[in-house]
C-alpha cells in the first residue's frame, strides 16, 4: 500500500506544559494536539481533518502521572488505558474507571490510547466518560492566559463537541478520593468483547452510610444513549436516604429506561438500547447488593 | 512537505531515517526500512496485522506517526528468531498448524510473545484477551490457542528444568 500523507508544516514534541501552551496559543486551530492517536489517526486517515501541524504531548512527563494530592486523585491527561487498568490506586479507589479502561479496544489500543484523548475526542460512546461522571471528575484546562477547572457535566456539549478552546489544553483529570463504603459497577454492552464501540455503557456508583445499609449518594451514568454522557438524576430521589435492601430494582431499572432517549444507529436500535438499559441497571444494582453483603 | 529525521533502534540496530510528520510508523517500517513482515490489514487498529513491540509494549504501527517513534526501541517479526533457529513461539505455531494464509501471523506471534512474557502460564481466557487485538480469518483461532499453550509449556519446562538443576 502506498504511503498516505497530507500537507504538514510541522511537528512539535515539547518537554514542558508551558512550551506546549505557547505553541498552542501561536497556532491555535492550525495545529492538532495528539496524545495516543488511536482515535485521531483513524479520523485523519479518513481525511476528516486536514492537519497542518502536530503538537505531540509524548515528552511531557508530568502528564503521565497518577498521584494523590491531599484529598484528591490527579490523573495526567497522557495516562494510558493500560496504566488505568493496572494502577493499584485506581483499582482501589475507582474500580469502575479501571474496569472501563480494561474493556477498551485491545492491548494495542490500551497501550497507546489515553484518558485525555478519550475525553477530548468526546465520542458519545467514549468508554471512560460515564465512569468519570459517576466519580464526579473535574478537568483542568490550561492556556497561556488562565487555568480553568470544569466538572464533567459542563465539558461535553454534543457528539464530538466540548467547551475546550483551540488555545486550551486538557492537562489533568481530578477525582475526589472516595469515601468509605462506596461501591461501583461497570457494564459495557457491545457486539463483541474486544475492539468494540459500545452500544450502551453504565457506571453505577453508590455510597452507603456508616450502617452500610442506607444509601447516602448515588450516581447513575450512561454512555452511548445521548449526545454526551448523562446522569439519570431521578435515581437519586428514589435511592438517597433509603435502605438498600428495600429498594425496588425493577422500578429503578424502569426509570433508567424511561429517562433515556437513545437513537437508532448501526450499533443498536432505540428500543434495544432502552430494554438493555433497564436490564443492566437491575444487574448493576444486584451486583452492588452482593458486594455490600461481603463488605468486611 | 517538511522532511524530518528520526532515530530509532529496530531489531537491535540503530537506524536514522528521513521521513515526514504525517508518515505512519507502519509505512516507515515497510517502505523505508524494507521490513515487510509487518503487514497492513485494516489501517484502523482493528486487525493487528501491523502489530510491533515498541518500548516494550504491543502497539498498532498504523496508528503511530513516525516522529512519535523517535528514540523508540522497536521489535518487528524480523527481530524474532532467525533463519537458523526459530523462536519457541514460532516453532509452536509451525508445529500446531496455527499458520494458514500467514497474513496475521507476524502480529499474532508478537502478541503471543508479549503475552507469555507478562503471563508465562495463561489460561484460555487470558490467551483470548492477550490476542484480542489480532484478527485471523483462516484458522478459527483454535490452533493458535493450541500453539500458545504449547509454547507456554515448553518455555516453562525450559525455565523449570534450569531451576531444578540449580537446586
Amino acid at each position: 500500500m502506498h504511503q498516505r500523507t497530507v500537507p504538514c508544516q510541522g511537528y512539535f514534541a515539547p518537554q514542558k506544559i508551558e512550551e506546549a501552551l505557547e505553541i498552542l496559543s501561536g497556532y491555535g486551530k492550525e495545529i492538532k494536539v495528539i496524545a495516543g492517536g488511536t482515535d485521531l489517526l483513524i479520523q485523519y486517515y479518513d481525511r476528516l481533518y486536514e492537519v497542518n501541524g502536530w503538537l505531540d504531548l509524548k515528552n511531557i512527563k508530568e502528564l503521565k502521572d497518577i498521584r494523590i494530592n491531599k484529598n484528591q486523585m490527579e490523573i495526567g491527561a497522557m495516562v494510558t488505558h493500560t496504566q488505568l487498568e493496572n494502577s493499584e490506586d485506581i483499582k482501589k479507589c475507582y474500580p469502575v474507571l479501571s474496569q472501563a479502561a480494561a474493556d477498551i479496544g485491545s492491548p494495542q489500543i490500551r497501550n497507546r490510547g489515553t484518558i485525555g484523548g478519550n475525553i477530548v475526542n468526546a465520542s458519545p460512546a467514549g468508554d471512560l466518560l460515564a465512569p468519570l461522571m459517576a466519580y464526579d471528575a473535574q478537568f483542568r484546562l490550561l492556556s497561556t492566559k488562565r487555568e480553568k477547572i470544569v466538572p464533567v457535566e459542563e465539558f461535553f456539549i454534543g457528539p464530538k463537541k466540548t467547551i475546550l478552546e483551540p488555545a486550551q489544553l486538557l492537562t489533568q483529570i481530578i477525582l475526589p478520593l472516595p469515601k468509605k463504603k462506596t461501591y461501583g459497577c461497570w457494564i459495557k454492552i457491545g457486539k463483541r468483547k474486544a475492539l468494540i464501540i459500545a452500544t450502551i455503557t453504565l457506571a453505577l456508583v453508590v455510597k452507603m452510610a456508616e450502617d452500610n445499609k442506607t444509601v447516602e449518594e448515588v450516581r447513575t451514568c450512561l454512555g452511548s444513549v445521548a449526545p454526551t454522557p448523562i446522569e439519570i438524576k431521578e435515581i437519586r430521589k428514589k435511592m438517597v436516604g433509603k435502605n438498600y435492601d428495600q429498594l425496588d430494582f425493577n422500578q429503578l431499572g424502569q426509570i433508567v429506561e424511561d429517562k433515556i432517549s437513545p437513537i437508532n444507529d448501526i450499533r443498536g436500535t432505540r428500543e434495544y438500547r432502552k430494554d438493555v438499559a433497564k436490564n443492566i441497571m437491575i444487574n448493576a444494582l444486584k451486583e452492588i447488593a452482593s458486594a455490600r453483603r461481603s463488605y468486611r | 512537505m517538511n522532511k524530518l529525521t528520526i532515530e530509532l533502534t529496530i531489531n537491535n540496530k540503530k537506524r536514522k531515517v528521513e521521513t515526514t510528520a504525517s508518515t505512519r510508523l507502519l509505512d516507515l517500517i515497510r517502505d523505508d526500512l524494507h521490513l515487510t513482515g509487518t503487514k497492513e490489514g485494516c489501517g484502523k487498529g482493528e486487525c493487528g496485522a501491523c502489530t510491533v513491540i515498541m518500548n516494550g509494549e504491543l502497539v498498532a504501527s498504523c496508528l503511530i506517526l513516525a516522529p512519535q517513534a523517535d528514540g523508540a526501541v522497536i521489535t518487528t517479526i524480523e527481530g524474532v528468531g532467525d533463519d537458523k533457529s526459530l523462536d519457541p513461539v514460532q516453532e509452536a505455531f509451525v508445529e500446531t498448524g496455527a499458520v494458514q494464509c500467514g497474513f496475521c501471523t507476524p502480529g499474532m506471534i508478537l502478541a503471543a510473545k508479549k503475552l507469555l512474557e507478562e503471563n508465562p502460564h495463561p489460561d484460555e481466557e487470558e490467551i483470548k484477551r492477550g490476542i484480542s487485538g489480532n484478527l485471523c480469518r483462516c484458522t478459527g483461532y483454535q490452533k493458535i490457542f493450541g500453539a500458545i499453550k504449547l509454547a507456554a509449556d515448553r518455555l516453562l519446562k525450559k525455565d523449570g528444568g534450569r531451576g531444578e538443576e540449580d537446586a
